[in-house]
């Protein structure tokens, strides 16, 4: 199973549904975290796009972490960075072309997408369905 | 000329023999630490002057010997003649014009330069007759006062590298390690683990490398036994480490030696090169598959670095800290490999019981403790110096009849043995075998062999602040029991020794010492608390005089005591000059005053007073 | 797999898994400075110590550090055992006198009754604990800056001579993983400053905000093979150049 997120920006209205559930599904001591996707313009004042980690193949925040705290789930697929090994160098923010390992400066955290688990919370609550997680074929050039 | 099989090591141990038949007679002077610090060196270069100048039959240049150290410490320098054992102590570079005309001349003795025994006032000629060295008994020190320690040639002429020559030819790598193991010698360094057992378990690991240790890092206070090995007698230490390189499968090991100990390192240096230089190091050694090379790690004078898994850290050029033994050293120790670590004194054993056999040396010392131990023995004691007893000795053996008893006939008060992590036995256990385990269970250990007499005059609460000082500066820093419990625990025996202790204070000291050992990392901290908990144990009248008297009976504690003039002073004014506060004042033959608010307690006018009339209370 | 008993639950684990693994996944709060999983159990502290025993010990137990103790089957833990709350609370206390404002200790000592040290204080104490986090750190970063220096009651961490340690790239992990925020490090503008050392920050070439220190990207890019030009923007502009990129093909998808 390759299931990957689709993002379908012409359907997204910038709701921001999907900050809010993950903000809440990555709650710190019972409180909302920090949302790792957040809608984004898309270049004119009507289009939006939801940002989110990729999960790439041969990452970027992987190679630079020097303390190996980010590695793949096998059954998620997911870059899951681990913060008990986390040691807060900033090496995967800089690092990452996307722009998808954030610090978390109130938490004193970097973080990123988990695919909580496998399925991921913001694909759920997307009303449109702009953003969806989803087992994809080598065709959909929309996927990322 | 190279020494690549057997034969040649015989041949060579034949021609040596009969070259040395050209000197049947020999001057022989200790060149060991001590007898160094005296100035031995010119005493030999006086005699081979003098030899030079004079002709003397029978007395070359070439019979002028130095050696490693002689053990009677006490009286350096000290002069031998071989092979009579005319033993000359104390010699000053004056009498050397005497000894060359009167003695080797003439074969007069000069009465001064005699041993006296302080219990008889008798003159001993021979140094065999001598109380010091008829109770003891070398193996590990075979050598030492008889070969030059950096000669090859002198150490294979005694029977060197016959012990490796035997393992590598007639014994397997398993029956050497059985012969260790049924010898029955433990661990010289203090665990007093057995050799045997733990060369088993290293050689049964399966590894493509193993390495073999040798621990020279002794940083007991007033212990050199190691010290007097290593430069005086290396290539025992280096023949012990083949052989068990042997037995275990190694081809490469490392000596760490403390560069506190320069001639030590100069010496295993060149032992090492003449080693190699032979082909006694190197590849396929005595003709056979088996190779081995030695390095030297010269350590930086940590005391924590003698413990195994500090020293191999400090080994592979790491911070010298312990780590958790749960995986132990000889399984997983240098860079992660499977190594032996010995003590120098335990290597230089090894090749004895090669070539004497595990039974020769089982009969020596206790049975669980066999062979021999080194100890040096120093303190308030009449001969202090190298000793090496077997084992199962009494202490009241060695400090009556070796050390031939306290200095100006003091009673004795305590002995502290095991170094720093040792601990005190007061005289009711005077009588105790001095053996591995019954040391231990009297509250003291073995340790590496330091022992320090006592007389009534020592402060048991200052010995306890002096070794907790100690460790509190040597501990590695790294765990908190033992880098502020340690911390804590002399601050506390400052405070009894200041006469500000509250009783409580005891159980409190009690308590932490009981966190310390459970909770330490390693065996300096849990054995950290040892100072006072063998000193309370023994000596606690001691302590309870100075929290509830405010007193210090020995008269040691600054804080409490007073130093007062009574009517013995006969006004010869030497005291005064000495108090370097001013605190006395006073004219000639009249008593002298002195002033308490300014006297500090430093004792330097006790110390210059002839007339007793100086009072400590 | 093997079985063992964590305060009277069984449970079981891998082979070789260290104890505090065990105690942690079971939600068992027990007290530790330093630990983290970046770097190899160190057993400083002392104060994840438990009391261990087996049922043919007969009776005998022992106290081992949990991070530093792999699980062994038929283990008995006990995790506060009267034994081990004296010897933790013993040992907040020695950490008290030396260091009463670190607020961890603080913490850590209030959960176990002790709010001001029974020793005497240590005159020359600072809120450096010496878990030796920061150097373990450094080193497993293959830097290597800084290093413990000295020993016993005088140990402190350093780098080299004191002097600012060429080694350091900036990265300032020691000081994030530095559990009583003793390492001070100062950023003002595109300079950062720490163990003495001045570093040039990167900024965003969009948005002027700083990210890492030029020496620590240099070494990403030399070490890890990222390019050099990853470093030319902050993670909020290189989301919004993804955003834009997205937007541009979905406007070809609406043309088409």
């Amino acid at each position: 199973m390759d299931k990957r997120f689709v993002v379908t920006p012409n359907l997204c209205t910038g709701c921001r549904t999907c900050e809010l559930a993950c903000a809440f599904s990555h709650s710190v001591n019972g409180k909302p975290g920090l949302s790792r996707i957040y809608p984004l313009s898309a270049g004119t004042d009507e289009a939006w796009v939801p940002v989110v980690c990729l999960q790439c193949e041969n990452a970027a925040c992987v190679k630079a972490c020097l303390v190996d705290a980010i590695a793949r789930n096998p059954e998620t697929g997911a870059l899951e960075l681990d913060y008990d090994r986390c040691v807060r160098c900033m090496a995967c923010v800089a690092a990452c072309p996307f722009g998808c390992s954030l610090p978390d400066d109130q938490h004193s955290l970097v973080v990123k997408c988990d695919l909580c688990g496998g399925e991921p919370v913001c694909a759920m609550f997307c009303p449109t369905k702009a953003l969806a997680h989803q087992e994809i074929c080598s065709s959909d050039r929309k996927s990322a | 000329m190279c020494i690549r099989t057997v034969q040649q090591l015989n041949k060579r141990k034949t021609q040596l023999l009969a070259g040395e038949k050209k000197f049947p007679r020999k001057v022989i002077v200790c060149c060991g630490p001590g007898c160094l610090a005296c100035g031995a060196q010119k005493i030999a270069d006086g005699l081979r002057e003098s030899l030079k100048k004079k002709k003397i039959k029978g007395f070359t240049v070439e019979t002028v010997r130095e050696t490693g150290c002689h053990g009677l410490c006490e009286k350096g320098p000290l002069v031998v003649v071989e092979p009579d054992g005319l033993f000359y102590t104390k010699v000053k570079p004056k009498d050397i014009d005497e000894i060359v005309s009167k003695t080797l001349a003439r074969n007069e003795i000069i009465d001064r330069l005699l041993f006296t025994e302080p219990a008889t006032g008798k003159t001993k000629k021979k140094y065999s007759s001598i109380n010091f060295y008829r109770h003891q008994n070398r193996v590990a020190l075979r050598n030492l006062g008889h070969i030059r320690p950096d000669s090859l040639d002198d150490y294979i002429a005694g029977g060197g590298y016959q012990g490796l020559a035997r393992a590598l030819l007639k014994m397997s790598p398993d029956q050497v390690i059985e012969t260790v193991s049924k010898s029955g010698l433990r661990g010289r360094g203090g665990g007093g683990f057995p050799a045997g057992r733990k060369w088993r378990t290293c050689a049964n690991v399966e590894s493509d490398t193993r390495y073999v240790l040798c621990n020279g890092d002794e940083g007991d206070p007033g212990a050199f036994m190691d010290r007097a090995i290593m430069e005086g007698d290396p290539h025992s230490v280096l023949e012990g480490m083949l052989i068990a390189a042997y037995a275990v499968g190694s081809t490469e090991g490392y000596i760490y030696v403390r560069e506190e100990y320069p001639l030590a390192v100069e010496r295993l240096y060149e032992a090492i090169r003449q080693l190699e230089e032979e082909g006694l190091l190197g590849d396929n050694i005595l003709g056979t598959d088996f190779s081995f090379r030695i390095s030297i790690a010269r350590g930086a004078g940590a005391f924590v670095c003698g413990e195994s898994s500090a020293l191999m850290k400090s080994v592979a050029g790491e911070v010298g800290e312990p780590r958790a033994k749960y995986v132990r050293s000889v399984i997983k120790g240098l860079w992660d490999k499977p190594s032996v670590l010995n003590n120098v004194e335990s290597y230089a054993n090894v090749p004895v019981i090669i070539m004497k056999g595990a039974g020769w040396f089982k009969k020596i010392g206790t049975d669980g403790s066999s062979g021999t131990k080194a100890f040096s023995l120093v303190g308030k004691v009449r001969n202090t110096g190298l000793i090496e007893v077997p084992m199962g000795i009494t202490l009241r053996e060695i400090i009556y009849d070796i050390g031939d008893g306290i200095i100006d006939d003091r009673p004795f008060k305590a002995i502290q043995t095991g170094g720093p992590s040792g601990g005190c036995l007061p005289e009711s256990k005077l009588d105790l075998p001095v053996d591995f385990d019954t040391l231990t269970k009297a509250g003291s250990m073995m340790g590496s062999g330091g022992m320090i007499v006592m007389d009534d005059k020592t402060c048991m609460v200052d010995v306890a602040k002096y070794f907790l000082e100690f460790l509190v500066k040597e501990s590695c820093g790294k765990c908190v029991p033992c880098r502020e419990g340690l911390y804590q625990l002399h601050a506390l025996a400052v405070k009894i020794s200041d006469g500000k202790a509250v009783e409580a204070d005891l159980d409190r000291m009690e308590q932490l010492s009981d966190v310390i050992i459970r909770g330490s990392l390693c065996g300096l901290g849990k054995s950290g608390p040892n100072p006072f908990l063998s000193t309370i144990r023994y000596f606690r009248d001691e302590y309870l005089a100075h929290i509830r008297d405010k007193r210090c009976p020995a008269g040691v504690c600054k804080n409490l005591i007073t130093y007062e003039i009574n009517d013995k002073c006969t006004g010869c004014l030497a005291c005064i000059p000495a108090c370097a506060y001013e605190a006395i004042t006073g004219k000639k033959d009249e008593i002298h005053i002195l002033d308490q608010k300014k006297c500090t307690q430093c004792g330097a006018c006790y110390a210059v007073c002839r007339f007793d009339a100086i009072d400590v209370t | 797999m093997v079985n063992l008993t964590v305060n009277g639950k069984l449970v079981q684990a891998d082979e070789g898994e260290m104890l505090l693994s065990v105690i942690r996944r079971l939600k068992i709060d027990i007290p530790s400075t330093c630990h983290h999983d970046a770097v190899e159990p160190y057993g400083a502290c002392r104060l994840c110590t438990v009391e261990i025993t087996k049922t043919e010990w007969n009776g005998w137990k022992n106290y081992v550090t949990a991070c530093l103790y792999p699980a062994e089957e038929g283990l008995i833990i006990s995790t506060h055992a009267p034994e081990v709350i004296e010897l933790r609370k013993t040992l907040l206390d020695l950490y008290l006198a030396r260091s009463p404002g670190a607020a961890l200790i603080r913490e850590m000592a209030a959960e176990y009754g002790i709010t001001a040290t029974s020793f005497q204080k240590v005159p020359d104490g600072d809120n450096c604990i010496l878990c030796a986090l920061c150097t373990r750190v450094c080193d497993a970063m293959g830097f290597h800056a800084i290093s413990s220096v000295n020993r016993g009651h005088g140990k402190e961490i350093a780098p080299p001579l004191k002097e600012p340690p060429p080694d350091c790239v900036g990265c300032l992990s020691c000081a994030q993983v530095c559990p009583t925020d003793f390492i001070q490090y100062k950023d003002k503008g595109k300079t950062r400053t720490i163990w003495g050392k001045k570093f040039k920050l990167l900024t965003c070439k969009d948005t002027g905000r700083p990210t890492i220190t030029v020496e620590f990207a240099e070494h990403l890019s030399r070490q890890r093979n990222i390019p050099a030009d990853y470093f030319e923007h902050d993670h909020e502009s290189h989301r919004r150049q993804l955003a834009l990129t997205l937007g541009k093909l979905a406007e070809w998808d609406r043309k088409e």
